[in-house]
Formats: structure tokens, C-alpha cells, sequence
């Protein structure tokens, strides 16, 4: 068995992975339906007596719009959670004796768990993303493909990025809810802070999370995420690099 | 350099030294483990047995010293006092992982091979996760040595295991003297006295004797005779300890009598007529045999 198939296993028998998958596709159909029936809902469940609120008619930007400020919060927490869970390598210290003295480098233990929570949180978010999508075509209109096909992209980077913060903070603490919260510290001061500044705004990992967004709706071209994707590539390398020297470094 | 024996040394450390803060887990200890030797390490708990392992293993650094292994890191593997695995992975996957990790090209039906060893022929498509203690340190046994390792450290290997599986462990270390070199560290003192052909005496993180099993035992102990007697092992005891070469006499049973002396030469010559004017009835006199229990309280005490 490798650390692939090890990570495969760990995904599948523990229920992370389609625990993850279930949270984003969630929100992929809870999305577009919000966008179109949004008068509907508040005129049958929040309406306040006397007080009539109008909806400007939804477009299709709106069902992606409507997925992502879900994926941004809930979803996020969910990647961060599940790739805790497994990038805490020293949370159990016999488990990490196993491993640690019987492979040949920190490094191949590191990058095989980062790149298949990576990959899973893309799975899931791309797969929501697609149903949203679809969805939107369904109840709304079309959002078109090209432009679907660049955020999602663009959302999915963010993603990696969010697992590689996940391993930088896992080799700064042992337990998997130190790293949960110090990873989430990594994520989310950089974007309420530096983000508040509008010329530093376009520079950030952040900036790729909501791209599918302004993209949608024609309001933003491929081009203006090119920044926030050099810095988000950097980061990452620099974050993995750092958590497998960190790693490395540990005793257990 | 050669270790005991004359064979040359697998592991050796000079001066090896652990601090954490002011406390020194390891105090300049200086270890020869001969190449093919079961090597016990023995000390009370806290004395620095599985920090010394821990840092042979590579998992930890050293404050200050030195270590060298004639093996590479993976020709050898650690087996932790309480060894965990992922719960979600059965015996053979667990096992097959770490044939994968250490040597891929070792045949995957080497993976039953061990788990049988190890005694968990029926629990080889089970989850790790159902294991009791003893299972989880027999399935410690069939990882470790599925990779056929040449040097094994063994952190108290028989800690969790009922009287059956503490004998099939035990068996399967006496075995691997010749074939491969083995630390194994326990606070039971009667297994590393059955199974191991050297000591190490680890105290508050210090080696207090390294040697051969044997020289321990009969060059650290105050030596002495164990006499049978039909009459009151208590006034022949009496008796006995107003003699100048008796060091103690103590009456250990109904008839027994326990005489430490100064040397057993001394006690062969003299304890015939000690005894005679004693006026006792003699049944046996043999001298008594030392145990790495009686050694090690002593040298701790």
C-alpha cells in the first residue's frame, strides 16, 4: 500500500471525503434555487406585516453568487476541518512514530496528504460549483461556460491554497484543533485586514475565492485575478516548504 | 572499536545527552550495542530508557554527544511501548503499508507471513480500530518486522501482552540473536534476564553498568548461600551472623536460611564448621543464584 492509497482510504473510510463533497454540492443546489425564489421565500416566511420588500428579478450571476458566499464560509470551515484532521501528523504520537520511521523523507509524507486534501477540497468545491451551474441554467439562465470555467478555476487555487495554509499551521502546532484555528488565523486576518486596503485587495489569495462572481456577472475579465494567482502560487510553495522544514525539525 | 564479545558495534553512543529545560533525561550516556546481540535496557520508569530509544530511532535530537549506527535509518525500526495505527485500517493493510514504506520489493505474501508470527491469523482482514492493547502490540511486532529490519529497538515489547503472548514475544526475540540486533527495554527483569545477552542499567538518565548479563550478575552482587536446615532457620540464622565472614543471615522460610558473605571462596571453607558448631541439621547448602532483580535493586537502591 502507498501514502496515496493510504489517504485514499483515510478519505473514503472516514467519511471526510463525501463528507466534504455533500457540503459543497449542498450549497451548489441550495444556491441558484435561493437566487430564483428569493421573493417567494421571504414574502411566505419573513415577511413583516405592512412592509412589502421587492426583488429586482434574478440574473444568472445571481445562483452563482448565491453558491459562493456559502462555499466561502461553510465550506471553507469544512476544507479546513477534514484537512486538519489528516495534516496533523504528530496529534497521535504512536501513529506518527509509525509513519515518521519507516518513510524516507518528510517531504513525501507532507506533499502526498496536502495534494489529496487538495485535490478533494477542489473535487468538492468544482463539483458544487457545476451543480450550482447547471441549476442556474435551469431556474434563471445561462452563465456562460468560458467565464464558469475561469472562476471555478480560479476558486479552485484558493482551495489549495487554503490546504497548504492547513500544513503550514500543522507544522506550527500538534493537535488538530490548534491547527484548525491557526490555519483559519491564516486564511481569514490577511483578508479583513491588508484586503481593507483597496490597492492590496487584487494582490490576495482571497481575491480568487469570489472570482467566479464579478466573472459571472461580466463585471471582471480573467486578467484582473492574474496578481492574486502569482501571490497565491508563492505563498503556497513557500507555505509547504516551510511545513515540511517545521516537520522535519519536530520532535516526537 | 569492538563491543562485548569482540564483535563490533551496530549502535554506539559517546557521552549522549538530553536536556529539556534543566532536567537531563539522558546524562552523557555512552552505549555499545554489538551487531547481533539482544541488548536489555533496563532502568525504573523515568530513567531514560524510551528518550534514548527514541533519539537511536531518530525521532528526537540529542542536547549534546554523539551516536553512530552501522545501518542505514531504514534497516531499522522502533516498535513503541504502545504502539497505534489508524483504526480504519485492517491488520494486513497496516502491515503492507509498512512493508511499502520500508522495502516495496519485498513480496506482499511476506505480509501474512508476519501477521501469523505475530499471532493474528484470524484477525488479519479486522480494523485495527477492534484491536485490544495486546492485539495492537502484536500487530507493533508483525510492522516491525515485515521490513526485516537488521537493528530493532523494542520499547517494552511485552508490556500489554497476556502470559501466552508475553511468551510467543519473548521467543521471538530470544530467536533473532545471530540473525539481527535487537534493544529491547523492559521493566520486567526476568524477561530481559531469559532473553537478552547484554545490559544496560539506565538511572536518572545515567548508564550505571553495560556489560554482559552474566558479569552483571555475578561480579554486582553481594554473594551468598542459601542453607537448608531441619531445625529453627531462625537461631542457625542467629548463629550464623556472629561470624566475621558473614555479611547477613536471614531466615527466608520454614528451614531456609539466606547467608550473605563476604565471598562465596570464603563461605565454601568456612560455613561447614559454622554450621556444625551451630549444632544444626544440614539437609542442603547451595550457593545462591543471582537474578537481574536482586542485581538491579541493589544497584538502584
Amino acid at each position: 500500500m502507498s501514502l496515496w492509497r493510504l489517504e485514499w482510504l483515510r478519505l473514503r473510510r472516514t467519511w471526510r471525503g463525501v463528507g466534504l463533497l455533500a457540503v459543497f454540492v449542498f450549497f451548489g443546489l441550495l444556491g441558484p434555487l435561493t437566487a430564483r425564489y428569493i421573493q417567494e421565500i421571504i414574502e411566505r416566511f419573513g415577511g413583516t406585516e405592512g412592509v412589502q420588500v421587492t426583488f429586482p428579478p434574478p440574473v444568472p450571476a445571481d445562483g452563482m453568487i448565491q453558491y459562493l458566499s456559502n462555499a466561502q464560509q461553510i465550506g471553507l470551515l469544512a476544507v479546513i476541518g477534514v484537512a486538519a484532521g489528516a495534516l496533523s501528523f504528530d496529534a497521535t504520537a504512536d501513529i506518527a512514530i509509525f509513519l515518521r520511521t519507516r518513510v524516507s523523507s518528510t517531504a513525501r509524507l507532507v506533499l502526498t496528504r496536502t495534494a489529496v486534501y487538495a485535490a478533494a477540497a477542489v473535487v468538492a468545491f468544482v463539483a458544487g460549483a457545476a451543480v450550482a451551474w447547471y441549476e442556474t441554467w435551469a431556474l434563471i439562465g445561462l452563465v456562460p461556460a468560458d467565464r464558469f470555467l475561469i472562476g471555478t478555476l480560479f476558486g479552485a487555487l484558493y482551495y489549495v491554497f487554503v490546504v497548504a495554509m492547513v500544513a503550514l499551521a500543522a507544522g506550527l502546532v500538534r493537535g488538530s484543533l490548534g491547527t484548525m484555528v491557526l490555519a483559519f488565523a491564516f486564511v481569514v486576518v490577511p483578508q479583513v485586514t491588508v484586503g481593507l486596503v483597496s490597492t492590496a485587495r487584487p494582490w490576495l489569495p482571497g481575491h480568487l475565492s469570489s472570482a467566479l462572481a464579478p466573472l459571472a456577472q461580466g463585471t471582471a475579465e480573467a486578467g484582473d485575478f492574474v496578481r492574486a494567482t502569482v501571490l497565491t502560487l508563492a505563498v503556497i510553495a513557500l507555505a509547504l516548504m516551510a511545513a515540511i522544514r517545521l516537520l522535519d525539525r519536530r520532535e516526537v | 572499536m569492538t563491543a562485548e564479545g569482540g564483535r563490533p558495534p551496530l549502535a554506539e553512543t559517546h557521552g549522549l545527552t538530553k536536556s529539556y529545560g534543566g532536567h537531563a533525561a539522558l546524562d552523557a550516556v555512552d552505549l555499545q550495542v554489538a551487531e547481533g546481540s539482544v541488548y536489555g535496557l533496563v532502568g525504573p520508569n523515568g530513567s531514560g530508557k524510551t528518550t534514548l530509544l527514541s533519539i537511536l530511532a531518530g525521532l528526537r535530537r540529542p542536547t549534546s554527544g554523539t551516536m553512530r549506527l552501522g545501518v542505514a535509518r531504514g534497516a531499522m525500526a522502533l516498535l513503541p511501548d504502545t504502539p497505534e495505527f489508524e483504526p480504519w485500517l485492517t491488520a494486513f493493510e497496516v502491515v503492507d503499508l509498512a512493508r511499502a514504506l520500508v522495502n516495496p520489493s519485498i513480496p506482499r505474501e511476506r505480509v501474512t507471513d508476519v501477521l501469523v508470527e505475530a499471532g493474528l491469523r484470524d484477525a488479519i482482514d479486522r480494523r485495527a480500530g477492534g484491536f485490544s492493547r495486546g492485539m495492537l502490540q502484536r500487530l507493533g511486532v508483525a510492522s516491525t518486522l515485515v521490513g526485516d529490519p537488521a537493528l530493532m529497538l523494542m520499547d517494552e515489547p511485552c508490556s500489554a501482552l497476556d502470559p501466552m503472548g508475553r511468551r510467543e514475544v519473548l521467543d521471538l526475540v530470544a530467536s533473532q540473536r545471530g540473525r539481527r540486533t535487537v534493544i529491547f527495554s523492559s521493566h520486567i527483569l526476568s524477561d530481559v534476564q531469559e532473553v537478552c545477552d547484554t545490559v544496560g542499567i539506565l538511572q536518572r538518565g545515567a548508564m550505571r553498568f553495560q556489560g554482559p548479563l552474566q558479569d552483571l550478575l555475578t561480579g554486582n552482587r553481594t554473594p551468598g548461600m542459601l542453607v537448608r536446615v531441619r531445625d529453627s532457620a531462625e537461631e542457625v540464622a542467629r548463629s550464623l551472623a556472629t561470624e566475621p565472614w558473614v555479611t547477613s543471615a536471614v531466615a527466608i522460610a520454614v528451614g531456609e536460611v539466606r547467608v550473605g558473605v563476604r565471598s562465596t571462596d570464603e563461605a565454601e571453607r568456612e560455613l561447614p564448621g559454622a554450621l556444625a558448631r551451630a549444632g544444626a541439621r544440614l539437609v542442603s547448602v547451595r550457593p545462591e543464584e543471582a537474578s537481574l532483580e536482586q542485581v538491579f535493586l541493589e544497584m538502584t537502591r
